[in-house]
């Protein structure tokens, strides 16, 4: 309690004007006054008595001097000297303070924006129980191409009785619905899932309750959960949603409650049912269609699991091949399923944008270096006036420090500033990706934290170099030296020689992995989509089995007839189609078949292709090439021959060199064949997206196939968006109350796809070029700097009859050598650097020669720009003048 | 002027407050007059370290000072003993006989020897 209202006291005394000065002079003085009375008494003379008075004292200014150290915090004011010297110091160099705070502010801001969207999307705390503990379980096949994919519920009730490594392991299925009688009718995407799937995630609903075990059977209560989205959105928050009835797909479900806002799982879920799987689904190894959500048991590791859970499909396999062979299990942990696509580019850019940093550091290390060295006579003269070492060390790490600290605040400015734009890179809206939803990039404490170590770093980077110069300094030495030094000192030389090094590999670095990102991205970009996305509107609906029943597919036949030929007769269509799924739109269906002649396979082997049912106008529509046979027709209809066409990849894949035209297809099974004649082969579509694989597609009429998704293409002849309108119109008036998933023009579509593509090489580029600019100025700084320092030793060579010529060779090949080491220290690390980059690249080799060749040969032409131009000025001057230069 | 002892941190403080609680509200130079007086002259103090210490003290919240008037008329600083600053000087008095007593024993069977 006495020490701290001591330090309080002090500190305050650290602030104590003039009064308090005053005061204390005027207690002194009071005293002397009176010990000289005193003295005088005594029989002294009035000069022995003030003398004798003042030794007794100690001396008056000693005596303030030790008051004052009493009265404040010493430390605290030296501090407060030093910034303020400092601060003098900075001020009185305004062209390499403003050059040293920009490049900090630009490297500290453009790493605390990233860092800002890396602690949104990858560390925010995900608003479940335990998270670390809760995994997505699903079954790859390479029969089935490898992905991760759902599994069969039969597999599911094994692992769940016998894995021994997890707490609880819950089924889902995905299970879209209809909502009607809430104003316009709308499509949701649910998910039917068992009632210990919510308990695995911990999350209970802010009104009414979840469902129970019991309520979670088949044939069991018609209950429903709500998205918070969807509850504030079309129930308008009713408080009293618990206990309503509400009509999906025609039947009356009773809404049980509203889940917590922020709950998102499975991603843009709007209404969670029961799973209410029958007991006799648990033997079906067919169907795989089970999403599994698990939590590991609290000393299960991951890898255990994995480990575990495939040694026990294993067994399953054994007992089962026909289904289960050649089946490996997949956990996932949450955090990464709900990342899946934007991890890696993130991490990628927070590498980049470190880089960046590490340069501006280099930067401002060569600035201060060759500042620091135009101040050694300071140091020189004050070191022999009694400065120590620890004091002037202290001096310059409090410049660096406060360099570092305007530079920080600044770059905390240009973050905030940023990190809007950023999440517009980041669109929410984008199906074929797996992206979590961020609506906001917060700059929270956390965020404030990491800038400040970035800061602190960074001043420490840059800050040691100058500070071990400044620490290598003789008094004596240096007032040598820099009188009639004739060569720059070696120690100087070299660590003037690393920065530029450091700079030119970094800058490499990122510039070799720019180029590579950005020429990816050129090429995704202009990849053929294999139809032409511009004009082209789509509307994607569902059919709620209700009035468009799967057993009659009339009704579904008539209304997909009905809406082509209304809309192709509208004003402003050119053409108009229809199709099951559509590409880029995150849906899609595979189907099974067999060759002729192909001997039966084993269940579950069956080579598969993805199935897309077309009206006949799609190909026109779409623009997508016929590439031999013919297209579909109006004859083509349900009771005629049944016809299909395949795309290249599968004619490729299947048939080799043979004509497929004529050959036939079995789409039913074995016992209930479906055959049909292969009457055409069409172009590639990239329906994942333009840097994705396309599959072996098998078109069918959708007259022969109906489907209950259906998404209708417009050729328009004009701005497509303008049209939605128009087309929903012509929609209801065929069905009122069909609700449109979504209508976007499939330019938007296919430009949204590469969000984060875009996003990644847009932001890499903006780093390199960043990069780019601060290395040139680093780099030319300290070349010119190096070179200006030899002026001397340039005149003196001149004057023993060196030519221009040689001077200039001289000073290039000074630089010839830099550039060399620091290009064959780029290209190693970039070749580490690249290699992480596999996942942004497309068509591009990862050690393609002619970026990196270019990269190189960027920096060359900057470094011998920087050189060329101080050596030339060198060169040009007369050698008595450089003979006298300082 | 013979041998004499230098007054270390502390004990100063001890001394400032024991003579503040005798003499009552005293300017600093009748506190350094008070305590070489009481030594006997046999310390050493220089006036000017006195200072510092009323300082610490006034700080610490154990004395408090005004401006006042000295018996010569003189305008002086008067420092004074606080609550706080009592409490403080019984509980190192109390300290330092403990000390003494423990370095008597310490040192006293030598002297025997």
């Amino acid at each position: 309690m006495r020490k701290l209202r001591a330090l309080w006291m002090r500190l305050r005394g650290m602030f104590a004007g003039a009064a308090a000065e005053d005061e204390l002079s005027a207690e002194l003085e009071s005293h002397l006054q009176m010990h000289i009375e005193d003295n005088l008494r005594s029989g002294m003379t009035a000069e022995e008595a003030r003398r004798q008075a003042l030794i007794q004292l100690g001396g008056f200014e000693q005596s303030k001097q030790a008051y004052r150290e009493r009265r404040g915090l010493p430390w605290l004011e030296t501090l407060g000297q030093d910034l303020r010297f400092g601060m003098r110091v900075l001020r009185k160099s305004p062209g390499f303070t403003t050059i040293a705070v920009l490049t900090l502010a630009l490297g500290i801001g453009a790493n605390t924006a990233i860092f800002s969207v890396v602690k949104a999307v990858l560390l925010a705390p995900l608003p479940y129980k335990d998270p670390g503990r809760i995994v997505a379980v699903w079954t790859a096949n390479a029969a089935r191409g490898g992905q991760p994919l759902p599994s069969t519920a039969a597999d599911f009730a094994i692992w769940k009785q016998r894995s021994g490594v997890f707490e609880d392991l819950a089924p889902s299925y995905d299970n879209e619905m209809t909502l009607t009688g809430q104003g316009a009718p709308q499509f949701l995407i649910g998910y039917a899932v068992a009632a210990n799937y919510l308990r695995i995630l911990g999350v209970a609903p802010q009104i009414g309750r979840l469902y129970t075990d019991q309520e979670d059977r088949p044939g069991g209560p018609k209950v429903v959960l709500l998205s918070d989205h969807l509850w504030r959105t079309t129930f308008h928050s009713d408080p009293n949603i618990t206990g309503r009835a509400i009509t999906l797909d025609g039947r009356s479900y009773t809404a049980l409650g509203v889940m917590p806002r922020g709950f998102n799982y499975p991603q843009s879920v709007e209404i969670w049912i029961p799973s209410a799987i029958e007991p006799s689904a648990f033997d079906d190894f067919n169907h795989t269609y089970v999403r599994i959500l698990g939590r590991l048991k609290p000393n299960v590791t991951l890898a255990q699991a994995q480990v575990a859970v495939n040694a026990l499909e294993a067994q399953v396999a054994s007992a089962h091949p026909d289904t289960d062979s050649g089946n490996r299990v997949v956990l996932v942990p949450l955090r990464e399923q709900l990342n899946g696509d934007i991890r890696k580019p993130l991490l990628i850019l927070m590498g980049a944008v470190g880089l960046v940093l590490l340069i501006a550091c280099a930067n401002t290390a060569g600035l201060a270096l060759a500042r620091n060295a135009e101040r050694q006579r300071e140091i020189s003269v004050r070191l022999a006036l009694g400065a120590t070492r620890k004091r002037l060390l202290r001096q310059f790490a409090t410049e660096s420090c406060l360099l570092a600290t305007i530079g920080g605040g600044l770059g905390i400015l240009l973050a905030m500033a940023g990190s809007h734009f950023l999440l517009t890179l980041f669109p929410n809206d984008v199906s074929n990706l797996n992206i979590p939803t961020v609506t906001s990039i917060p700059i929270d404490r956390g965020v404030i934290l990491f800038a400040f170590t970035v800061t602190v770093a960074a001043a420490l980077l840059f800050g040691t170099a100058p500070v071990l110069r400044a620490l290598q300094v003789e008094a004596d030495g240096v007032m040598k030296e820099s009188g009639r030094g004739m060569t720059a000192s070696r120690r100087s030389n070299r660590l003037r020689s690393a920065v530029v090094v450091c700079e030119i590999a970094l800058s490499l670095m990122l510039l070799t992995g720019a180029g590579l990102v950005v020429a990816s991205f050129q090429k995704v970009v202009n990849a053929d989509l294999g139809f032409q996305p511009d004009h082209l509107l789509s509307l994607e609906l569902f059919l709620p089995p209700d009035r468009y029943p799967r057993e009659d597919r009339t009704r579904t036949r008539t209304f997909v007839e009905q809406v082509v030929k209304k809309l192709e007769t509208t004003p402003g269509v050119a053409s108009a189609a229809a199709t099951n799924y559509l590409p880029l739109s995150g849906f899609w269906g595979t189907t099974n078949f067999l060759l002729r002649g192909q001997a039966q396979p084993k269940d579950g082997q069956a080579p598969e292709a993805d199935n897309r049912t077309i009206t006949p106008n799609y190909l026109r529509t779409m623009k997508i090439p016929l590439l031999s046979g013919r297209d579909f027709t109006d004859a083509d209809r349900d009771g005629t021959m049944h016809v299909a066409m395949i795309n290249q990849t599968f004619a490729k894949q299947y048939f080799k060199d043979k004509d497929p035209v004529g050959q036939e297809l079995n789409l039913g099974s074995m016992e209930q064949p479906n055959w049909c004649v292969i009457v055409g082969v069409t172009g590639d579509v990239k329906a994942f997206g333009q840097d994705q694989p396309t599959h072996a597609d098998i078109y069918q009429p959708f007259d022969q196939q109906p489907y209950p998704i259906v998404a209708f293409t417009l050729r328009t002849r004009t701005d497509p968006a303008a049209m939605v309108k128009a087309a929903e119109q012509v929609l209801w008036s065929v069905d009122p109350e069909l609700p449109v998933f979504k209508a976007i023009p499939m330019e938007l579509l296919a430009d949204q796809s590469l969000a984060v593509r875009r996003a990644s090489s847009v932001l890499i580029l903006a780093f390199s070029v960043l990069a780019l600019v601060l290395a040139c100025i680093g780099i030319y700084g300290v070349m010119a700097y190096a070179v200006a320092q030899r002026t001397q030793e340039i005149g003196v060579r001149m004057a023993f009859g060196a030519r221009r010529s040689d001077v200039l060779r001289l000073i290039m090949s000074f630089g010839a050598r830099l550039a060399l080491l620091g290009i064959a220290i780029g290209l190693a690390g970039a070749l580490g650097f690249t290699r992480l980059l596999a996942s942004l690249l497309f068509e591009v080799n990862a050690m393609d020669p002619v970026i990196f060749s270019a990269a190189a040969a960027l920096l060359v032409l900057i470094l011998i720009f920087a050189c060329y131009v101080p050596a030339r000025r060198a060169a040009s001057i007369q050698p008595t003048e450089a003979l006298r230069a300082e | 002027m013979g041998e004499k002892a230098d007054v270390w941190q502390g004990t100063l403080a001890l001394m400032v407050l024991k003579t503040l609680e005798t003499m009552g509200a005293q300017h600093g130079y009748g506190i350094a007059r008070r305590i070489e007086q009481v030594s006997d002259n046999q310390l050493s103090l220089n006036y000017g370290t006195l200072y510092p210490a009323l300082l610490k003290l006034e700080q610490e919240g154990a004395i408090a000072s005004e401006w006042g008037v000295s018996e010569n008329n003189r305008k002086a600083k008067f420092y004074k003993l606080t609550r706080a600053g009592r409490k403080q000087l019984e509980r190192e008095a109390k300290g330092w006989e403990q000390t003494k007593a423990i370095v008597a024993r310490f040192l006293s069977p030598a002297e025997e020897a």
